[in-house]
């Protein structure tokens, strides 16, 4: 077995990624950390592509969205005594390196986000940037926060912490959610800079202007 | 007239596949079947309608049972929608503990050709 960092545990959730899992699982398990990929339902290979030893694969039944398949994977990585609970995405966006600085985080804080535009952003187009930012600003006059980026998809919060942020929006606006139950639970957050690369891939499953639409119905009708 | 028995033909349709799935609590067949009473007693005695719509400020008979009916086909969507989210609810339940209770079993007792694999290994 790989020396195994501690107690913390890295949720992957993913859906129709069996073109890049392999890899960014690999990269997160050579790194020694307990990794759970989660499956969501997908019509391709993604379960036997994350596949390896060091990572444990859960499969959902079918397709429920990625809010639920976070979830999954943070109430598994609790059941096997997860200290430590980092999200990072499937698409290959965010880098390992990373981790290490978001876990350190946590030492006076219950909740490390990961902010693109503090770090830095590899590949993204102007359009992509302005988006980003508006998705933002939008973000936080609902949620009454100041964050540079509300959407990174790569954070780290305390096992303690995760009964407060238990996520039922089950598809894409469970972000918005998570913002809205960090603040009502008035635990310590702290942004921390990471490094986002956009590929031709990962920007192929970005969200744009109808999903946004979908996103704010999710929000404000199924809370 | 014809499309009197027409109606009277449809309701009469209703109230069969009712009574035929009556699996239901007798307080909802029962609900059911005065609504298609009172439906066969509007299209025998229109009157009925028309003295009701004077009653309530309404014109037409006929409007007045349009206006309900809207009313009643809203509250129907919505009855139906909130179900519809506490049944996706529920999916998402039983599909995430199947989820991890497949991962569990999974690691007390790995597939045939993991566990050939990992043995080999060590």
């Amino acid at each position: 077995m790989t020396p195994q960092r501690s107690e913390t545990w890295v949720v992957i959730a993913a859906y129709n990624e069996g073109r890049v899992i392999r890899e960014v699982v690999r990269e997160v398990v050579r790194k020694g950390w307990h990794v759970v990929v989660v499956d969501d339902g997908s019509r391709d290979d993604t379960a036997a592509a994350a596949t390896m030893p060091g990572a444990v694969v859960l499969r959902h039944a079918v397709n429920l969205g990625q809010g639920a398949a976070l979830q999954t994977g943070i109430d598994y990585a609790l059941r096997r005594g997860a200290r430590e609970i980092v999200t990072f995405d499937a698409d290959g966006q965010h880098a390992v390196e990373d981790i290490p600085c978001l876990i350190a985080a946590l030492s006076t804080a219950d909740i490390a986000l990961g902010s693109r535009f503090l770090g830095k952003v590899e590949g993204a187009s102007g359009s992509r940037m302005a988006m980003l930012r508006a998705a933002t600003a939008v973000s936080n006059s609902l949620s009454g926060m100041k964050l540079t980026d509300s959407h990174c998809g790569l954070r780290a919060f305390r096992s303690t912490a995760a009964p407060a942020l238990r996520i039922t929006q089950d598809r894409m606006a469970h972000a918005s959610e998570l913002l809205r139950k960090i603040r009502t639970s008035g635990l310590r957050l702290v942004e921390v800079p990471v490094t986002i690369k956009y590929t031709e891939h990962s920007k192929s499953k970005g969200q744009g202007g109808i999903q946004a639409v979908r996103i704010l119905f999710d929000y404000f009708f199924r809370a | 007239m014809i499309i009197r028995i027409l109606l009277l033909l449809g309701l009469a349709a209703i109230g069969w596949f009712i009574f035929l799935r009556r699996n239901r609590l007798p307080f909802h067949i029962m609900t059911v079947f005065l609504l298609i009473g009172a439906g066969a007693l509007a299209v025998i005695f229109p009157d009925i309608t028309q003295r009701a719509a004077d009653l309530v400020g309404v014109g037409r008979g006929a409007d007045l049972i349009t206006y309900m009916a809207i009313v009643a086909v809203m509250f129907v969507l919505l009855h139906y929608y909130s179900k519809f989210v506490d049944m996706q609810r529920q999916l998402t339940q039983v599909a995430r503990e199947l989820a991890i209770l497949r991962g569990e079993v999974d690691r007390v007792a790995p597939p045939a050709a993991t566990e050939q694999r990992d043995a080999t290994r060590g």
